[in-house]
């Protein structure tokens, strides 16, 4: 899940936000258009500028492509996609097709928010999601998503330059190696290492290291009991302290985590940053001097066992409402863009730089094939290092990831760690009594 | 303060000659066979016609919504299953929430940084604008108000950049003290006072004009009359100007302590509640739980935004209470 929210950037909330929640904001809608074809409503979050480009391309030819179904599409900005979300769930209004990230995909299904795709879609399609992202959607054989990309939410940026200068011959694989290379390489004006700052940040930037540190999430089996006061996670959380007292990292979080600007500048040597800052990278014309000298690696995990998880994956799907009155032609939209055409999200994540990973086995290999594939060198790293043991992003609500990184910032700002810990366990227990989690954990 | 009998006992004569004509004028144009009674029903009936429209529009936008919105928020809200009648439980979890209380705490902080800055700053400034010529005074006006009509997203946008620790423009300035560079906006001591200042700046445009007009209408006699006795500048103030002004400083008080508690974008935009909550402010809280896609977050954030009512509710009638508003007095 990405929460790219920028302080910059949220500069439209306020008011779109207040709109939406007094208004209702999406305008009337019927189900056919004017020539009699079916609507089909399609909300796609705003990421990089060329994913819409991607999908308004798409839709063009798929509109095209015949004259039973129209699809609108509608490009919605992240920073305000759930009140607006929730808004025209309220009035009745919500998209019949939505971009859904894989944590969001269990809850939505709890709630009855997403309809079944193995109801609407060829049960082939079905048979090409990669095997471990096929969990991510699926609820007791029945499946609520389409995926349509993977992407770890943890990767290591290196500044080789730098790294060469300061006499360093390879990036960081335990913990203390990167606190100790962050040391080396802060000099005036350049911090060693950049890494999430603020709670809705550390919200999900760090599951992977959570995972990592204590083998699991701070809520685990079958969410009857919180574990935040798990020993490890205080290893977690000095960790975090030790690069923020320590001041080798940015004070101040002038951009969010999913933004690699930090890195992109020259202000940090290293950076933890999700696979998709590689597009943003390599898109930013001013920067090319830092990303000539870019490399990557797999996050080192806190012992050094290159095949603990330190990211979690991340990515996008496709729903269809619950409430949708168009939901086969719905459905045949989807099937089209995301199951059908291999060489439709070939182009997709050629485009993206390869900063983004196929949730289909036939397009993975097909990308593969491709010269462009075997010439990018961070495909290798991402694909073979860390992709194979990343984890699933958990389902549980957001609050119980935001109670823990809540506690986590505390501690990162000098707090005392075993009792920011306690505080996050009694969130946790809190949000399991009200929400009446006990017992409906999947795993 | 209260008023003295004196004063009380002139209003109430005012008021009964002011109310004569009308309980005269009636009994004249009384026609035959109809009784007194009939008069009272006849009057209120015109009462009545006259404000039904303001009673329809206020049960429309008003009270219906709010009823409502009492009724829903003893379900778990469900877009799309029904929703779950669950009575009270939710006024339960948002009282026995730290969070909620935690963000009435910042509301109330925020509240104390800004509004003693905000009335004092403008009484300061109004009073200095009704000495100067009328020239300059338009200017000054205008020069003031120009806050008021700046978005509070692009001051928040502004001050950010004006807080950055890297190169920032309050950094560089109080750099010349050697004092710095402070990451105002990411210490959890200094995110709040440093919000307050956007916060400050933005209201204090407003709050001037309203006082100004409400010195304006101030006899200009009273203040020969103070000076001939040998009333100093401050004299004048804390006995006349203060006084005649008590039901302006007292709106401007209530309203800017409204406004205060229910301070959103600036904290959205330039913290988003952080670092470690420390300007989580009521409304932002409210609409992070709004967020979430769960039934629990959408009747939670329902529940704490009609609890909010009731708390800006009680402080309002709090201030009033603290500072018994009567009628002008004014001559």
């Amino acid at each position: 899940m990405h929460k790219r929210i920028s302080r910059l950037a949220t500069a439209g909330i306020a008011a779109a936000a207040v709109g939406v929640m007094l208004a209702g904001c999406t305008p009337a809608s019927s189900n056919t258009t004017e020539d009699g074809k079916s609507k089909v409503v399609f909300w796609q979050q705003k990421f990089e500028d060329y994913q819409q480009d991607w999908f308004k391309a798409q839709v063009a030819e798929f509109n095209k492509s015949q004259d039973e179904v129209e699809v609108e599409l509608l490009v919605v900005p992240a920073d305000t996609w759930d009140q607006k979300l929730k808004a025209a769930q309220a009035a009745g209004k919500a998209p019949d097709v939505k971009t859904t990230s894989y944590g969001n995909v269990k809850p939505m299904q709890a709630s009855g928010q997403i309809a079944d795709l193995s109801e609407l879609m060829d049960a082939d399609a079905f048979d090409d999601i990669a095997e471990n992202i096929a969990p991510f959607v699926t609820v007791d054989d029945e499946v609520y998503a389409y995926p349509l990309l993977v992407e770890p939410s943890t990767v290591l940026f290196y500044r080789t330059d730098l790294l060469a200068a300061a006499g360093i011959d390879a990036p960081p694989t335990t913990w203390d190696e990167l606190v100790d290379d962050a040391r080396t390489l802060t000099t005036g004006d350049v911090y060693g290492m950049n890494i999430g700052q603020t709670a809705p940040d550390l919200g999900w930037s760090s599951w992977g290291l959570q995972y990592n540190v204590a083998g699991d999430f701070p809520l685990r089996g079958d969410w009857s009991e919180a574990s935040a006061d798990d020993p490890a996670y205080e290893d977690l959380a000095k960790f975090y302290q030790t690069l923020y007292a320590e001041k080798l990292m940015p004070q101040e979080a002038t951009y969010p985590y999913a933004d690699c600007s930090f890195f992109g500048e020259g202000k940090v040597a290293m950076s933890a940053c999700g696979s998709w800052a590689l597009g943003q990278l390599s898109a930013n014309p001013d920067w090319a001097g830092v990303w000539e000298n870019t490399a990557v690696a797999a996050f080192p995990s806190s012992d050094g066992d290159p095949t603990a998880p330190t990211s979690t994956l991340g990515g996008w799907t496709l729903t269809v409402d619950a409430k949708s009155k168009v939901q086969d032609e719905s459905a045949e939209f989807v099937q089209w863009l995301l199951a059908d055409d291999t060489d439709r999200l070939v182009d997709f994540f050629t485009a993206t730089g390869f900063s983004k990973y196929p949730a289909r086995v036939s397009v993975t290999e097909a990308l593969a094939a491709t010269p462009e594939a075997a010439d990018n060198p961070f495909l290798a790293t991402i694909t073979e290092d860390i992709v194979p043991y990343a984890k699933a992003e958990p389902s549980y609500p957001w609050d119980v990831s935001l109670a823990f990184a809540t506690s986590l910032e505390k501690a990162m700002r000098g707090g005392d760690i075993p009792a920011a810990m306690s505080e996050a366990q009694a969130a946790i227990e809190d949000v399991i009594k009200k929400q009446k989690l006990a017992g409906t954990g999947s795993d | 303060m209260t008023m003295s009998p004196q004063s009380t006992n002139r209003l109430a004569t005012a008021a009964s000659v002011a109310l004569e004509p009308e309980t005269t004028a009636p009994a004249r144009k009384r026609r035959r066979g109809v009784g007194r009674l009939s008069t009272h029903v006849m009057d209120n009936r015109t009462a009545y016609v006259m404000i039904a429209p303001m009673v329809v529009l206020l049960g429309i936008f008003v009270w219906w919504p709010l009823l409502y919105s009492f009724y829903l928020s003893t379900f778990e809200i469900s877009f799309y299953e029904e929703p779950v009648f669950v009575g009270l439980q939710f006024y339960g979890y948002v009282l026995e929430d730290p969070d909620f209380w935690h963000s009435i705490g910042i509301g109330a902080t925020y509240v104390l940084y800004t509004v003693p800055a905000i009335m004092i700053i403008a009484f300061l400034v109004a009073s200095f604008i009704r000495t100067v010529g009328r020239k300059v005074a338009g200017l000054l006006k205008t020069t003031v108000y120009v806050p008021t009509v700046v978005s509070a997203v692009i001051t928040s946008v502004v001050f950010v950049f004006m807080y950055r620790a890297d190169g920032g423009l309050i950094n560089w300035l109080i750099g010349f003290v050697g004092l710095g560079p402070f990451a105002f906006l990411s210490d959890p001591e200094l995110a709040l006072p440093a919000i307050s200042v956007p916060g400050i700046w933005l209201a204090f445009g407003i709050t001037t004009l309203i006082m100004l007009a409400g010195m304006y209408d101030i006899p200009q006699s009273y203040y020969e009359a103070a000076q001939l006795e040998g009333a100093n500048f401050f004299q004048r103030t804390w006995f006349i100007t203060i006084p005649l002004m008590k039901n302006v400083l007292l709106y401007l008080l209530v309203t800017a302590t409204i406004a205060g508690m229910q301070q959103f974008e600036l904290p959205l935009i330039m913290t988003q509640g952080g670092p470690t909550n420390s300007t989580m402010t009521p409304n932002l809280f409210i609409f992070n739980q709004f967020k979430d896609p769960t039934p629990y977050a959408t009747s939670f954030s329902l529940t704490a935004a009609l609890i909010l009512f009731f708390v800006l509710g009680g402080i309002s009638m709090l201030i009033f209470r603290l500072i018994r508003s009567d009628k002008a007095i004014d001559a």
